[in-house]
């Protein structure tokens, strides 16, 4: 760490975290109770009692720029223990989440997920693209005929192409673009504060770190660590494992569909339909659970940001079961409603992957690879 | 307003406890003439302060000032000093007030003289709660070596009464009565001063720091009982499971104070009282190192502030920012380790040491029981002033967290408070 340290306050960034939740976070007196409360803090420097007191002095800097605030799981032990109710866990979740909108471009909408005031805009944007791009391509069919309710007859597969692929590549390029950043920064702290040599970050030591950092995130070895809200890993893991099965069954679509040139639906026999199936049920049964778990806990307040991303996970998959069902049981005029439905919501999730809360899943997991990376203990 | 007000009022005052405090108040009233009532539930007077080893910061023992505050009440006529007794309720305004004491019997009378003989005979051992419940006595016991009244008494709930009487048969004095009965008592006063107390903070509540659990953690106040002569050990502090020399010794400051999910406020003396505890270790033992891990090293005022730095300059006491928010016991040694992260380092550390002290708070005697008057309190159980009112006041740590010397500055000015409302009458 350098000798001199100029202390530059940024009051608007204070006020900003304490709008994303972390409004108690000026009840800190530093007595580093949460930092030995936290089950997976480090030894050196752990977190979150230095986070705290660089959110009271507005020092975004070592904030944002901080792996540390993505190592942590949010399982709310340093906020159960601390004797001020200053609520480390929510400030350090109002932190990612101030972090996720700096390292998104454009950050305007970043500034939307967050608005309540902007979640009609937020919907609408799908609508209009699916309406304005089906009829110019007439690709969406409103008097779809046929003998039974496919809904490619009515949206059709080349139409969600035509949209979500190049949406999978633009998000992935916002996320690089992040991400390049981020590790800039993070890697740039740890040089100024002495934790890791002053050389460029080695790539093929890096990706070595992100493979053995993988099985911790595959089992949910963090999450299992927590002592309160311990129940909180299961349904992490039913949803988690949801959107990996549920990735897994449209690539196989995809490739069915451009290799063999085969359609759906498939039938309920296929394998490939059951595990969309399981998903499908999981991610509903997981997203509930989160969300029951949210409205008990009174010590961990939920704010727009996470009911936001709970509510998009559980639209999700509310819709896709019930366009499958409603296909199923013949209902056409009420399953294609519900499947262009199902359509707004994927691409609201998908879409705003990095803007929203989701983006942690690329942020922890490069936090926790660094951190392998640098051997921090 | 240039009325003239006729010398001493008429009228008695009603002291309810018998610490430092309400000695304190009760000697004040009397010395310049007022009639005062001195009640206390213990079978003695003195409370915590009887039960300390040494003051701070000038590390002499508490008994020299309780033995001239004893020898003052036995030359003062206008003191009546009721123990075992508390205030079942209370009626009336300021000026004139009725109140019901409930006495316990003390199963020995003023024959006694202290020979011992008594308890040589008893074959009932009770835990001593004077040491907390760290050694026992018998069942008829003097309670400290000073007891105020110099009398022995029987703990009722242990004692197997008639059909044992062995202490009645030993006592050559006449002083045993088993057959003595509850008794109530009626008093009109026209002040009364709560001088309450309080307990140290049930270290069992704070679950993540090990008490009860843990056979070589304990509170400070069982420190004190430990470095006291007339303690447990006589005096030796000792590691609890094997009664060796402790080498190492960790203090956890604020433990369950300054705390919202225990109490949340400072107790204000829990850190001079671990800064003086390093000196009774340091004492005894050259060689053990003392830690103190601390929030914020609290010692308010000029003297208190010297104190701090003079433990400071000792190398063998190392005080760490960051409280303690873990401990473990290792299975085989009994030794404790105490988590914390040291805040100006930022090193989560882990001592290993022979034994732990948690530096727990204080909390006022009416957090658990009210009291049967119509009092304010505040929502932590001190008893809030009116002055406006008047009539009823409270003194020392019934009122607020404070050391014996603040406690009773604040006792001799609710003495005047009580004998104002006498002359208002």
């Amino acid at each position: 760490m350098s000798n001199q340290y100029l202390v530059e306050p940024d009051v608007d960034f204070i006020k900003e975290l304490e709008a994303l939740g972390g409004d108690t976070l000026k009840k800190c007196f530093q007595c580093a109770t949460c930092s030995v409360a936290c089950p997976i803090a480090p030894d050196n420097n752990p977190f979150p009692r230095k986070e705290m007191i660089a959110a009271s002095w507005g020092l975004k800097d070592k904030l944002v720029k901080n792996e540390d605030i993505w190592l942590c799981h949010n399982c709310g032990d340093c906020t159960t223990l601390c004797p001020r109710g200053a609520k480390p866990g929510e400030v350090l979740s109002a932190v990612r989440s101030y972090a996720i909108t700096e390292y998104a471009t454009p950050k305007a909408f970043g500034k939307m997920v967050n608005d309540p005031k902007k979640l009609p805009i937020l919907f609408l944007i799908p609508v209009v693209i699916f309406i304005v791009l089906g009829t110019l391509t007439g690709l969406l069919n409103f008097a779809p005929g046929g003998d039974e309710v496919a809904h490619h007859l009515f949206f059709s597969t080349w139409l969600v192409d035509l949209i979500f692929v190049p949406l999978a590549i633009a998000v992935a390029a916002i996320f690089a673009l992040g991400v390049k950043r981020f590790l800039g920064d993070i890697h740039e702290n740890a040089i100024q504060q002495g934790r890791t040599e002053n050389k460029p970050i080695d790539a093929k030591a890096f990706i070595k770190s992100l493979i053995s950092i993988l099985p911790t995130i595959l089992k949910h070895d963090k999450f299992n660590e927590c002592g309160e809200n311990k129940e909180r890993g299961t349904s992490h893991l039913l949803v988690f494992y949801s959107f990996v099965a549920l990735f897994v069954v449209t690539n196989i679509f995809f490739v069915v569909l451009y290799v063999f040139q085969t359609h759906g639906p498939y039938s309920q026999l296929n394998p490939v339909k059951w595990l969309a199936n399981i998903a499908g049920i999981a991610l509903i049964i997981g997203a509930s659970m989160m969300i029951s778990s949210r409205r008990r806990n009174s010590d961990q307040p939920s704010g727009y940001k996470d009911w936001y991303l709970l509510g998009l996970v559980l639209g999700l998959g509310v819709t896709g079961m019930l366009a499958e069902a409603t296909r199923l049981a013949d209902l056409a005029g009420l399953s294609y409603t519900i499947y262009f439905l199902h359509l707004v919501f994927v691409f609201n999730l998908f879409a705003f992957l990095p803007f929203s809360k989701l983006a942690h899943l690329v942020y922890r997991t490069i936090a926790m690879t660094y951190s392998e990376y640098t051997g921090r203990k | 307003m240039t009325e003239e007000k006729a010398a001493p009022a008429s009228g008695s005052i009603l002291v309810v406890g018998g610490g430092i405090s309400g000695l304190t108040t009760a000697l004040e009233a009397a010395e310049v003439g007022y009639e005062v009532f001195l009640v206390e539930q213990n079978p003695y007077l003195g409370g915590r302060v009887a039960q300390l080893n040494q003051y701070f910061p000038k590390l002499c023992p508490p008994t020299c000032g309780l033995e001239i505050n004893f020898r003052r009440l036995k030359d003062n006529p206008n003191v009546k000093v009721i123990t075992l007794a508390e205030v079942d309720s209370v009626s009336g305004d300021p000026g004139n007030y009725d109140v019901t004491l409930k006495m316990k019997p003390r199963f020995v009378n003023e024959n006694c003289v202290a020979c011992n003989d008594c308890v040589d005979a008893c074959p009932v051992e009770r835990k001593n709660s004077f040491n907390f419940d760290m050694d026992t006595t018998k069942a008829i016991y003097r309670p400290f070596d000073m007891s105020f009244p110099m009398r022995y008494v029987i703990d009722e709930s242990e004692c197997k009464g008639a059909e044992c009487a062995k202490c009645v048969d030993a006592c050559k004095y006449n002083a045993i009565d088993l057959n003595m009965e509850v008794k109530t008592m009626e008093l009109n006063v026209g002040a009364i001063v709560w001088a309450t107390g309080w307990e140290p903070y049930d270290a069992k509540k704070i679950d993540n720091l090990g008490f009860g659990q843990y056979d070589n953690i304990i509170t400070n106040m069982m420190l004190e009982r430990y470095a006291s002569t007339n303690g447990p050990t006589a005096g030796k502090i000792v590691v609890p499971s094997n009664g060796n020399p402790p080498e190492s010794i960790a203090f956890v400051q604020c433990a369950g104070s300054r705390d919202e999910n225990h109490l949340p406020y400072c107790s204000y003396i829990c850190c001079m009282a671990s800064l003086k505890h390093a000196t009774y270790i340091r004492e005894q033992y050259p060689d053990a190192k003392v830690y103190i891990f601390y929030i914020d090293l609290r010692t308010p005022g000029q003297r208190y502030e010297k104190f701090y730095k003079k433990i400071k300059e000792d190398e063998n006491v190392i005080l760490i920012k960051g409280k303690v928010a873990e401990v473990n016991e290792d299975p085989v040694t009994k030794q404790i380790t105490v988590v914390a992260e040291n805040a100006v380092t930022g090193e989560k550390i882990r001592q290993k040491v022979d034994m732990a002290v948690l530096a727990t708070g204080m909390q006022p005697t009416a957090a658990g029981c009210k009291l049967p008057a119509d009092l304010n309190y505040t929502e932590d159980g001190f008893i809030i002033n009116d002055f406006e009112k008047g009539g009823m006041f409270a003194a020392g740590c019934a009122n607020k967290p404070a050391d014996v010397v603040s406690s009773n500055q604040n006792a001799t000015g609710m003495a005047l408070k009580a004998i104002q409302t006498l002359v208002r009458r």
